[in-house]
């Protein structure tokens, strides 16, 4: 049952990155690799083997592991077009975050366990982002739980419906929260520049500057997976209830192509925030669900 | 759909509270005012035509375009430098108008009408923020563009009382019309003649 | 006969700004004081007759009339003297007069109105007034006088302006449109008391920033003190009963509602507070008009007192008011000369204020124990009244600690005056003292004298006119 909406999600991923890249370089003027460049370079670095330091622990060694299964994990959680995912059961959107956190934690543990002073800068500064965007994230799922009285992600997709202003309203709001935190976790511009690997400017690419091999290639994919996982949150939100299953995969598909757009013209067009105003801008995020969440209390009456 | 321009004034609150630049208070003054536009003609569409034309041609003129020009001449010439100096740190400030928002909704959940709810909330937590830019923020301009904020507030609360009163929405106008005159034309003027740094920490000589 | 007024006075006051020469500024003066007259006793024969609509004559606004009248008479002629003796650009002394013609024209407007919007509009529009005239000398102080009051006093009109908003929501519960007192007070017990409230809090909040009540009395103390002692006169008297005046009439509608003992205790509070911190602030100034500034505080405070403690206190409170206004007036009007004199409001640079002017010393003198309510003072009737309702509506605490705070007032208030007409200052300049002839200080001592006869043996129609004007709250 939620087989094919699981692979409905990974497969499209695979070419998230390559879709970016593409549109970057076409923004800049450039004609770009191919959208299936990064696929590549990902194979070529699983037929190669790591290097681990000697004074890396187990933590180090196993990391790159749980990270990738939490994330597989988390996205057989979500569920499209009426179909649950994987698995579902009553709050499982504390699971997902928990799972998301869980993944993180070994991300910055291992990148503390290289013991290079680096990395523990960009694994202090991902704690903190992951810290401010984590509240706007639980205030905006337990508001959609509030709006439509479910406490699953199949219950809350399947009972979405934008029938006053306000609850479109409130629809709008999350679909954005959802799209900057999905900037946040990825480490993707104005946050943090991927691009640059500067002291200055890093935040998740110094946490992988120690992987390689097989970890590296397992850690890239990682980074696509977790794009198609909030673009298929956003298209939850986004994709009227009640259509055909022939309609929804190709209205699905297009909107992760658009979101992979979105990111590639915001990442060329932007600049980069200040490193030490960024936990304003994303503590904005939470104000912002707190509005949704005061929506959600006036659409659901229990305050009128 | 004026719900949804109601939460866009309210989402520029927040933003407001965290920029950094004169330019960004003065963009979203005037983006306000673009709102309020949308939601008066919304709402007051009954009211006799040259009423509302008036009103409309009040908030675009000038709350959107008039001010804004008005408030980047002052600044250009006063050469006011860039940033808005506050007194308490940006993360403290939104978190200050958060919880600003959340308690104008909670006083707003008081009040037994059938006005939409909504209105009271943009009204009381443009109000408060308004005051709470006046008291926060170092420069003299920025005392001026939180009472602005202060007057984008209670026009919001015009408008949710004066649809059928279209004499009081006239009379709110004109305090905003003549007190923004005022205040921006004539005074910011002079103070930049006559004091050299625009810092309210100058006017401290009246005092016992 | 309002309109004409109105007209006349806009013509004059833009005579006023156009003009240069000296001559044709008395004219224009001395016809806008006529035209002021001529309203005065047209309203006082004409009470109760609505006139452009919104305007209305009643009892209240007519003895602020007459106070305004009456006291616009030395303001103008104290104004002249004042701009003689300085170098002036001849367009300062047109802005200033100008402004304070139309000052007095907003005020008269605002006590006549009889619709809540139109008062709110006028009184706005003494803000402004009154703006120009602190700001009539250019230079950093005065400008941060002008600043701050125009920005206080606009912040709090536009809350004022919110609590008509709320008022409107009120009416609209139960289908009336009307603003005026009129409707409001006939229509008072059907309105739903939680806007009631709330609209109650935010015009009273507002107009305390004209009456220099707590919570915003501050840009009122420092306008007081920047401004000339003439305008500085102008604003402990008429300007502080339109603020008075914004705050009653807005308690006489709830007066018929069942909120009034909660608004009376609103004003309790207020005014309480604003005589504690007169009385704590009176003890550290040095500067004569601030100290006379927080004594207005402290007077305004005894009035709310008064106004929430039953039926003595609503006639005490309006005596108080009248009498009050032609006090400080004449005391304001004093210390102009006394900065002539010394160049200098502070206390130490000034003493021994016999030796240099016997007639404005004398003024002081008397001004001060009429001011502290010494028998035969009138004020000492007023203030006698005040405690009284305060002790019959049981309010023992309150009378404890406001006889306390006022002895405080008296002691610290009297120890300046004294030390100003006694002690000779640190380091008297006895060169550049101006000689001040005493006929100068003849309008002062009409205003003073006019306080005892009010108080120890007030004409029938005054009194008549003060009952009228409470006629409509219970008791």
């Amino acid at each position: 049952m939620g087989i094919p909406v699981f692979l409905l999600i990974v497969f499209p991923s695979l070419f998230f990155a390559g879709i970016i890249l593409r549109t970057k370089s076409i923004c800049s003027g450039r004609k770009g690799p191919s959208i299936s460049q990064p696929l590549r370079d990902i194979w070529r670095l699983f037929q190669k083997s790591a290097v681990y330091s000697e004074t890396a622990s187990f933590v180090f060694q196993i990391a790159p592991a749980v990270y990738f299964a939490t994330l597989l994990l988390a996205i057989a959680l979500i569920p499209l077009g009426g179909r649950s995912g994987l698995i579902s059961f009553k709050g499982d959107f504390v699971f997902f975050a928990a799972l998301l956190s869980l993944g993180k934690f070994f991300n910055i543990i291992a990148a503390l366990d290289t013991g290079s002073s680096l990395e523990g800068m960009g694994a202090s500064r991902e704690a903190l982002y992951s810290m401010l965007a984590e509240p706007a994230f639980l205030i905006t799922m337990a508001s959609l739980a509030l709006m439509t009285g479910h406490y699953s992600f199949h219950g809350i997709f399947g009972a979405l419906r934008y029938g006053s202003s306000l609850s479109l309203a409130a629809g709008a709001l999350a679909v954005f929260v959802l799209i900057i935190i999905c900037l946040i976790e990825n480490s993707r511009l104005p946050i943090d520049d991927p691009a640059t690997h500067l002291e200055l400017t890093m935040v998740h690419e110094v946490m992988i500057l120690d992987n390689s091999g097989f970890d590296l290639g397992l850690i890239s994919l990682a980074g696509s997976l977790k794009f198609a996982m909030y673009g298929a949150l956003i298209s939850n939100i986004i994709i009227p209830h009640g259509l055909a299953w022939f309609y929804i995969i190709p209205v699905f598909l297009a909107l992760q192509i658009s979101l992979a757009m979105l990111v590639g013209m915001i990442e060329s067009f932007m600049a980069r925030f200040r490193l030490n105003h960024n936990p304003q801008y994303i503590f904005t995020l939470t104000s912002i669900s707190l509005l949704i969440f005061l929506g959600a209390l006036i659409i659901s009456g229990k305050i009128n | 759909m004026t719900i949804i321009l109601l939460i866009a004034f309210i989402i520029s609150l927040i933003h407001l509270s965290v920029s950094k630049r004169l330019k960004t208070y003065v963009s979203v003054l005037a983006f306000q005012g673009i709102l309020l536009f949308g939601a008066a003609f919304i709402e007051l569409i009954r009211i006799n035509l040259v009423n509302l034309l008036f009103i409309l041609l009040e908030t675009i003129v000038i709350k959107s375009i008039a001010i804004p020009y008005f408030l980047n001449y002052l600044i250009r010439r006063n050469k006011i430098t860039r940033e808005s100096e506050p007194y308490l740190p940006d993360f403290i400030s939104l978190v200050i108008v958060t919880a600003i928002i959340f308690g104008s909704f909670l006083l707003s959940g008081t009040m037994y009408t059938s006005i939409n709810r909504l209105f009271f909330m943009a009204a009381f937590s443009g109000l408060f923020t308004g005051l709470y830019f006046i008291i926060s923020r170092k420069k003299i301009i920025t005392h001026v563009m939180g009472f602005l904020v202060m007057e984008n507030g209670v026009f919001a609360l015009t408008l949710a009382a004066g649809a059928q009163m279209p004499m009081l929405v006239n009379a709110g106008i004109l305090l905003d019309i003549f007190a923004s005159v005022l205040l921006l034309g004539i005074f910011v003027n002079k103070i930049g003649g006559i004091l050299k740094e625009q810092e309210a920490g100058q006017l401290r000589n009246l005092k016992d | 006969m309002l309109g004409t007024y109105f007209t006349g006075a806009l013509v004059i006051s833009l005579l006023l700004l156009l003009n240069r020469k000296k001559n044709w500024n008395y004219i224009l003066s001395v016809a806008f004081l006529i035209l002021q007259c001529i309203l005065t006793v047209y309203e006082f024969n004409h009470q109760g007759i609505q006139e452009l609509k919104y305007f209305t004559a009643d009892a209240l606004a007519v003895i602020l009339l007459v106070i305004s009248c009456i006291i616009s008479v030395p303001a103008f002629w104290h104004s002249y003297i004042y701009f003689s003796k300085g170098k002036w650009l001849p367009h300062e002394q047109s802005i200033y007069f100008s402004a304070l013609v139309i000052l007095l024209t907003s005020l008269s407007g605002a006590y006549l109105s009889g619709h809540i919007a139109v008062t709110w509009i006028f009184v706005e529009l003494t803000t402004f007034s009154a703006s120009a005239l602190v700001y009539h000398r250019r230079n950093l102080r005065t400008l941060e006088g002008t600043w701050k009051y125009l920005f206080v006093c606009t912040v709090s009109l536009t809350l004022v302006f919110i609590g008509i908003l709320f008022l409107t929501m009120a009416l609209q519960q139960v289908g009336l449109k009307n603003l005026s007192y009129s409707n409001l007070l006939a229509n008072a017990p059907l309105l739903n008391t939680f806007w009631l409230k709330i609209a109650f809090l935010f015009i009273f909040t507002g107009y305390t920033c004209k009456a220099g009540l707590v919570p915003m009395y501050t840009a009122d103390i420092d306008a007081k003190d920047k401004a000339p002692s003439p305008a500085g006169a102008l604003f402990s008297s008429v300007l502080l009963n339109a603020g008075f005046l914004g705050i009653f009439r807005f308690y006489l509608i709830l007066s018929h509602t069942g909120i009034f003992s909660w608004a009376g205790q609103i004003l309790m509070i207020s005014g309480f507070l604003s005589i504690f911190v007169a009385s704590v602030y009176m003890y550290k100034v040095k500067n004569i008009k601030r100290m006379f500034a927080y004594s207005s505080m402290e007077h305004i405070g005894l009035i709310m007192l008064a106004l929430a403690c039953g039926p003595i206190g609503f006639y005490a409170a309006i005596l108080h008011l009248v009498l009050h206004s032609f006090t400080k007036s004449s005391l304001f009007f004093q210390t102009g000369q006394v900065y002539r004199i010394y160049k200098s409001k502070s206390v130490y640079d000034t003493g021994d204020y016999f030796r240099y002017n016997l007639a404005g010393a004398l003024v002081l003198l008397s001004g001060f124990f009429i001011l502290s309510a010494l028998p035969p003072s009138g004020m000492f009737i007023s203030e006698f009244l005040i405690l009284r309702s305060l002790f019959e509506s049981n309010h023992y605490w309150i009378l404890a600690v406001v006889l306390l705070l006022l002895t405080w007032i008296i002691w610290s208030m009297g120890k300046n005056i004294f030390k100003l007409l006694f002690i000779p200052a640190v380091e008297p300049q006895e060169m550049s003292m101006e000689k001040i002839p005493p006929w100068e200080s003849l309008s002062q001592f009409i205003l003073l004298a006019l306080v005892v006869y009010l108080g120890l043996n007030p004409p029938f129609a005054f009194t008549e006119l003060i009952h009228n004007a409470i006629k409509n709250l219970p008791g």
